[in-house]
C-alpha cells in the first residue's frame, strides 16, 4: 500500500509537477465556483466561445509584438470585451445566448488565424499544439502567480457578491424587485468568466478550458440540493479531478489536460448513473 | 379613503407600441380588486409598472403612497409564469428566507427557519418547508410563491395569473386559499385573471382594461354586462366593451 502511495506522489518530487498541481487546483477551485453560476443562467457555451475568444486575444498579442507568454495581457481585455459583447448582444436584441456566443466564438477565431498569419516572418514562432491543447507541465512561476491571484480575485468576489449573484441566478425579476443590480451581476459574472477561460487557457489550452467550468459543475447539479453544497460538491469534484488527472497524465506520458477533462467526465456519468438509482 | 394603489392616466409605451393609454383606477386598502381584459390589453403591463419594472410614458401610479418600486417591502407579487432557474437546486425554506433577506440565503438561521415555518403555515405549505424545488408540483410550487409573496407582511398583493398552468381542482383550491387568506388578513390585493369564477368568489371590484380602462364595477355589474351601473360605480365615463368579460377558464 505504502508502495503505492509512494508511486502515486512521486510525480511531487518535481517542481514542474508541483507548479501544475497548484495551477489545476487553483484553476479547478475558481473555474468550478464560477461554474456552477454560468451552468445555471444556462450559459455553458459561453465558456467554450470565450475560449476561442481568448485564442484571438493571443493571437492579437503575439501580432503586436508580445512573447506567448506576455500575450496573455493582450488577451485579457480582448477576452473581457467579447463576453460584455456578448451579454449586450444578448440584452438588446432578440438574439440567445447560445446563438450571440456563436457568432462571437467564429469570429474571434478567424481573427486568431488571421492575427497569426499577419505576423510575417519576423514574428515569434509559435507552437499553436501548445495555444490549443496547453501546456500544464511548463507553467512558469510567473504563470502560476497569474493563475493564483486570478482564482483569489474570484473567490473574493464571489464572497462579497455571492448572495446577489445566487438571488440574480435563480429568478433575475424577483432579484430586481429586491434591488439587486441584476445587470451588472451578469457583467461581473461573464467577466470573471473570462478571467478565468484566459488563465486556463494558457494552462490546459482553449479546446480543453470549458470543461474546466462546466462539467463539476454540471455533476455538481445532479446531487446538490442547496446552491452551497453544490458549490462544494462542483469544487471537490475538480480539485479531486484535477490531482487524479494530472498524476495520471504523468505516469501515462501523455498531456495532463487530456487526463484531467476525462477525469472530470468520468465523475460527471458516474453521477449520471448514481443520480438515476 | 386611504389607497392601497392609485392609477393616474397612466401611459406606458413598449416599443412603438402604446399598451396602455390613460389608464386610471384606485385599489382601497383590504379592496381585493380582479384586473380582467383581452390578452394583449395591458394586464401584465400594469403590475409591472406598478412594480417598477417598466417605465411610465405619461401619468402615475402611487404603491402605498409612493412611486413604483420605492415601497418594495409592503408589496408581495406572484408573477404570471415563475421565471425562476427550473434546475437551481433550492428547497423551500431557502425560496422564503431569500425574499425576506433580499439575497439569497447560503445558511438559514434557527428563527428564520421559524419565520419560513409561519409563513409556510398561512398558505397550508408547512409540511414543503424542507422540500426541493425542483420536486413540487405545480400546485404545490403556486403555495410556495404565494407564501414567498406573503414573507414580508405585504399590505398589498400583486397576482398575475397565477393558477395559469394549474389544473383545475388546483386552480380551485388555490383561489380557496386566496380568499381565506383575504378574509382573514387585512390585505389589499390586485389580481390579473381571466377566470369568472375567481373574480365572484374573491373580487370586491373589478377593472375592465383593454389598452384604457373600459368598465370598472363590481362583479356583478362588469361580468353580466350592467355596463351603466358600472361606469357609474366607478365615477369614469367609461365606453361600455362591445366583448368585455372575464373568460371563463
Amino acid at each position: 500500500m505504502d508502495g503505492v502511495v509512494e508511486l502515486l506522489l512521486s510525480p511531487l518530487g518535481q517542481g514542474f509537477v508541483r507548479r501544475a498541481l497548484a495551477a489545476g487546483l487553483a484553476l479547478g477551485t475558481a473555474g468550478a465556483l464560477i461554474g456552477v453560476f454560468v451552468v445555471q443562467r444556462g450559459l455553458g457555451l459561453i465558456a467554450d466561445g470565450l475560449a476561442h475568444a481568448t485564442f484571438g486575444g493571443i493571437a492579437l498579442g503575439l501580432l503586436l509584438g508580445a512573447t506567448p507568454d506576455r500575450a496573455i495581457w493582450v488577451a485579457l481585455p480582448f477576452t473581457v470585451a467579447v463576453a460584455l459583447g456578448i451579454q449586450q448582444l444578448r440584452r438588446r436584441t432578440s438574439l440567445g445566448g447560445d446563438v450571440a456566443t456563436g457568432v462571437f466564438f467564429a469570429v474571434s477565431f478567424a481573427a486568431g488565424v488571421l492575427f497569426l498569419g499577419l505576423r510575417g516572418p519576423r514574428g515569434v514562432p509559435v507552437n499553436v499544439e501548445a495555444l490549443l491543447f496547453g501546456s500544464m507541465l511548463a507553467v512558469s512561476p510567473e504563470a502560476l502567480t497569474v493563475v493564483a491571484l486570478v482564482s483569489l480575485l474570484v473567490v473574493a468576489v464571489l464572497l462579497r457578491v455571492g448572495p446577489q449573484l445566487a438571488y440574480a441566478t435563480f429568478d433575475a425579476e424577483l432579484a430586481r424587485l429586491s434591488g439587486v443590480r441584476v445587470a451588472a451581476l451578469e457583467s461581473l459574472l461573464l467577466a470573471l468568466t473570462a478571467l478565468v477561460v484566459v488563465v486556463g487557457a494558457k494552462t490546459v489550452g482553449v479546446v480543453l478550458i470549458a470543461a474546466f467550468v462546466v462539467i463539476p459543475a454540471a455533476a455538481a447539479q445532479l446531487f446538490g440540493r442547496t446552491l452551497g453544497a453544490t458549490l462544494v460538491l462542483a469544487v471537490a469534484a475538480s480539485l479531486a479531478g484535477t490531482a487524479f488527472g494530472l498524476f495520471a497524465s504523468y505516469h501515462l506520458n501523455v498531456a495532463p489536460g487530456a487526463t484531467i477533462v476525462l477525469t472530470l467526465g468520468a465523475f460527471f456519468f458516474l453521477a449520471l448513473v448514481l443520480r438515476r438509482r | 379613503m386611504s389607497l392601497a394603489l392609485a392609477a393616474r392616466d397612466v401611459v406606458v409605451e413598449l416599443g412603438a407600441r402604446r399598451v396602455l393609454d390613460g389608464v386610471s383606477f384606485e385599489v382601497a386598502r383590504g379592496e381585493f380588486a380582479a384586473l380582467c381584459g383581452p390578452n394583449g390589453g395591458g394586464k401584465t403591463t400594469f403590475l409591472r409598472a406598478a412594480l417598477g419594472l417598466v417605465p411610465l410614458a405619461k401619468g402615475s401610479i402611487e404603491v402605498l403612497g409612493a412611486r413604483p418600486g420605492v415601497a418594495t417591502a409592503g408589496v408581495g407579487y406572484l408573477p404570471q409564469t415563475k421565471s425562476f432557474s427550473g434546475s437551481f437546486p433550492a428547497r423551500v425554506l431557502d425560496v422564503i428566507a431569500a425574499a425576506r433577506r433580499g439575497v439569497w440565503p447560503f445558511h438559514v438561521s434557527g428563527p428564520e427557519r421559524e419565520r419560513a415555518l409561519e409563513v409556510l403555515a398561512r398558505v397550508g405549505g408547512e409540511h414543503l418547508v424542507d422540500s426541493s424545488l425542483r420536486g413540487l408540483s405545480g400546485g404545490e410550487l403556486q403555495r410556495v410563491f404565494l407564501a414567498r409573496a406573503l414573507a414580508r407582511d405585504p399590505a398589498l398583493l400583486l397576482l398575475d395569473e397565477p393558477t395559469a398552468g394549474v389544473d383545475g381542482g388546483g386552480r380551485v383550491e388555490f383561489f380557496e386559499l386566496l380568499a381565506g387568506i383575504a378574509a382573514r388578513e387585512d390585505l389589499a390585493a390586485l389580481l390579473v385573471t381571466h377566470n369568472a369564477a375567481a373574480v365572484r368568489r374573491l373580487a370586491d371590484r373589478v377593472v375592465y382594461l383593454d389598452g384604457t380602462v373600459r368598465a370598472w364595477g363590481t362583479p356583478n355589474q362588469v361580468l353580466d354586462r350592467d355596463w351603466e351601473r358600472a361606469s357609474a360605480f366607478s365615477g369614469h365615463d367609461h365606453t361600455a366593451p362591445v366583448d368585455a368579460r372575464c373568460e371563463d377558464a
